[in-house]
């Protein structure tokens, strides 16, 4: 409680959760646009999925009410179920091609 | 009462039992044997002609007051059921056809032995017979129209009986499909009688036939008309009976000469009630009834198939039938198709044992000379002949002088009708009487050693009907008018042109007479004694005209060329354009169009479709960008 008075700190506002959270969110799907490792794009979803999350806190925070934190836990594991069916399906897309490139994945182009 | 319901049950089964002796037969067609399906058509044909006779004596007993049945009632508004009626029309045509049936089936025995299909032609034949008995036996027009269509059927089944000659399938289906011509003025015909009187049954509407106006009854008329044209084979829809020659010569006996065709003046008769309202229609009749007779007999005068003689000559007494009924001689029309049945079903089948002893040979200028070699066929054939040329006291002269003289007694315009007439009769007697010497008197130098009498089967029947063509005219005579009798409650509420009294109807009958004799004694001349050999005809410039008309004759005066050339081609012509124009432009066009059109769309869709995930995220980023700016946008309604 002394120091608190002595430390001249920059108060970390909701805004500042926010803005990591878009930029979080920016990286992934500007990696998810760019990349055509699948893995890479997988790692992309996963980071825009926390990003997700992370603004879910921070507004709970913001408003001191518990459903944001709840709606995280959602979609937690909604994000562990879509890791494990992902994951086997790149792992099929790698045995079959001997790469996880998705571009070579075109049959359904019109 | 008793009587009554036993005979209403009893008049039924003739109609049905052709019926399933045809089912029967067709079932059994691999187990039976020909003796076997001879047995059993010939005992059903004798039975039902034995309970056909039964019950016309007792409707005669009953001073042919009507009976009707009704099986069960169809529809009740508008009122149509299934029936059936036996009244004199109907009872005389009853026994006609079963009698006949009998007779012809006889023949046929022995005239299809050893043929491959011979359980199915009897089969066939059965089947004709229940048609032909349910069109005359109809209570209603419904049930008419059922054995009218049928008949159509079993025609073209029996027409086209040896369909692997190419001509006899084509000569069954152009019977058909003239026949379809008449069969849609009928059908017409029955759809504004059902709108006009709410009911198909004969009695109910033509005893209601005054309050209706001429204009609809002449319209009926005149549909039907094209219906009985078309199965009577009338000019213009006459050219298919020819052709139906190809079917086997007793069920041209039957079918093409003595039943079917008959069931246009049958059906004709059967309408006299409404018939006699309209002027315009009976004038048509009787004007198409004198084209067919006269075009049919030029027509039969130079031919050379000893059967398309007889069909022409078919034709050409059909035609003295429509002219009956159109000078209003009703009694007269089925007097005549009674002893034309009997004396052309006699002339058919001499032709079929002919035909039959020849091997096959149909063509009149390969025999010659048949005389002795076959007696009895070439005598019952004379008898036909003679009856047919009107020669009393023979069946033919009764009911061809009482049309004749029917024709003259409605005066004005109808002196003309009769002379020509008169000139038809002669006409037939000449080729008639050509066509028997042809056959059985001149010698055209061919050698028949191994041709002799037909087998008893075939003679027997010919003797039957040969008595018949002698005695059969004295049912209705000047001095006796037995048929009138019979039809008198038929047509009741019918004005019946009758004969004329005295000295007319003497020279009338004279001058019918005469011109049968003249016909006959020019063919004898030109046939038997080939007197044009002996004159130099060149002399005399008659070399030309005679092959003239000679050439007019044997190509019915080019109508059947005409008719190809102005329907068929015509046809042919106009069906093409429209299947360029219509078929190929409009409405494959319309098609092509719509499909080409989703084609070249759908590819301009489908190339944003690159199969890359990346441009798909590109898709999503960009539409969650605007879903932002919506949300954005748009304020929010809660505040």
């Amino acid at each position: 409680m002394i120091l608190r008075n002595e430390i001249v700190m920059l108060e970390v506002t909701t805004d500042w959760y926010l803005t990591l959270a878009a930029i979080l969110f920016s990286i992934g799907f500007i990696g998810m646009m760019i990349r055509k490792n699948a893995l890479i794009m997988f790692m992309c979803i996963e980071l825009m999925l926390n990003a997700v999350n992370l603004t879910f806190i921070s507004a709970s925070k913001h408003f001191g009410q518990v459903d944001g934190q709840v709606f995280v836990f959602f979609v937690l594991v909604v994000a562990a179920a879509e890791v494990v069916v992902g994951l086997a399906i790149i792992v099929s897309i790698f045995r079959k091609q001997s790469s996880a490139s998705v571009d070579v994945l075109n049959v359904s182009r019109g | 009462m008793y009587q009554e319901v036993k005979l209403e049950l009893i008049f039924i089964l003739p109609i049905f039992l052709p019926f399933l002796t045809a089912v029967f037969l067709f079932l059994n067609k691999k187990l039976f044997n020909e003796l076997i399906t001879n047995f059993f058509t010939l005992n059903s044909a004798l039975l039902s002609f034995a309970i056909a006779a039964y019950a016309f004596i007792a409707l005669g007993l009953d001073k042919f007051k009507p009976i009707k049945v009704e099986l069960f009632q169809w529809i009740s508004n508008p009122d149509i059921s299934i029936g059936f009626t036996l009244d004199g029309l109907s009872g005389i045509m009853l026994i006609l056809v079963t009698g006949l049936s009998f007779v012809i089936q006889l023949f046929s025995t022995s005239y299809m032995e050893k043929d491959e299909n011979h359980c199915n032609y009897f089969v066939y034949f059965n089947f004709f017979v229940f048609s032909m008995l349910l069109l005359v036996m109809s209570s209603n027009f419904l049930v008419m129209f059922f054995g009218w269509e049928l008949v159509g059927l079993s025609s073209y089944l029996l027409i086209s009986f040896w369909s692997k000659k190419p001509a006899a399938a084509k000569a069954g289906n152009k019977a058909f499909v003239i026949n379809r011509v008449g069969d849609f003025g009928f059908l017409i015909g029955l759809m504004i009688i059902l709108d006009t009187f709410n009911t198909f049954d004969f009695y109910k509407i033509l005893q209601n036939t005054t309050g209706i106006a001429e204009s609809t009854i002449t319209a009926i008329s005149l549909f039907l008309l094209l219906g009985a044209f078309g199965k009577s084979a009338q000019f213009p829809l006459f050219s298919w009976l020819p052709d139906a020659m190809e079917g086997p010569t007793p069920a041209s006996a039957l079918i093409h000469a003595a039943t079917m065709v008959t069931a246009g003046v049958f059906m004709l008769v059967r309408i006299s009630p409404l018939l006699q309202h309209s002027k315009i229609a009976s004038l048509l009749i009787i004007i198409f009834g004198l084209i067919t007779a006269l075009l049919a007999a030029f027509s039969a005068i130079n031919q050379f198939d000893i059967k398309k003689v007889l069909a022409y000559s078919t034709i050409s007494q059909l035609g003295f039938m429509f002219i009956a009924i159109g000078a209003g001689a009703y009694v007269a029309a089925i007097f005549h198709l009674v002893t034309h049945a009997f004396f052309k079903a006699l002339l058919f089948l001499g032709a079929g044992a002919v035909i039959h002893s020849m091997h096959h040979e149909q063509d009149i200028r390969k025999m010659g000379g048949l005389r002795k070699k076959m007696p009895i066929t070439a005598s019952m054939m004379g008898i036909g002949t003679l009856a047919i040329s009107g020669i009393p006291p023979l069946a033919g002269f009764w009911s061809k002088d009482e049309i004749l003289a029917s024709v003259f007694v409605n005066g004005g315009i109808y002196y003309v009708f009769w002379a020509l007439a008169l000139g038809a009769a002669f006409l037939t007697a000449f080729y008639m009487g050509r066509h028997w010497l042809l056959i059985f008197e001149k010698d055209n130098g061919f050698e028949h050693s191994d041709v002799a009498e037909a087998p008893k089967a075939m003679t027997r029947p010919l003797l039957l009907l040969g008595i018949f063509s002698i005695f059969i005219g004295f049912i209705n005579t000047p001095f006796f008018h037995g048929l009138e009798k019979v039809l008198h409650v038929t047509l009741e509420n019918v004005e019946v042109t009758h004969l004329p009294k005295g000295i007319t109807l003497v020279v009338l009958a004279v001058l019918s007479i005469g011109a049968g004799f003249t016909g006959l004694i020019i063919a004898f001349l030109l046939f038997g004694m080939e007197l044009h050999k002996r004159i130099n005809l060149k002399k005399f410039k008659l070399e030309g005209p005679i092959n003239l008309v000679k050439d007019l004759s044997s190509n019915v005066l080019y109508l059947n060329k005409f008719g190809n050339f102005f329907f068929v081609s015509g046809m042919k012509n106009l069906s093409r354009k429209v299947a360029v124009v219509v078929d190929g432009m409009l409405i494959d066009g319309s098609v092509n169009f719509v499909s080409t059109a989703f084609n070249k769309s759908s590819k301009i869709t489908s190339s944003t479709q690159t199969g890359l995930v990346r441009n798909y995220v590109v898709y999503f980023g960009l539409f969650l960008l605007l879903l932002i700016a919506l949300f954005i946008a748009t304020p929010l309604v809660s505040r």
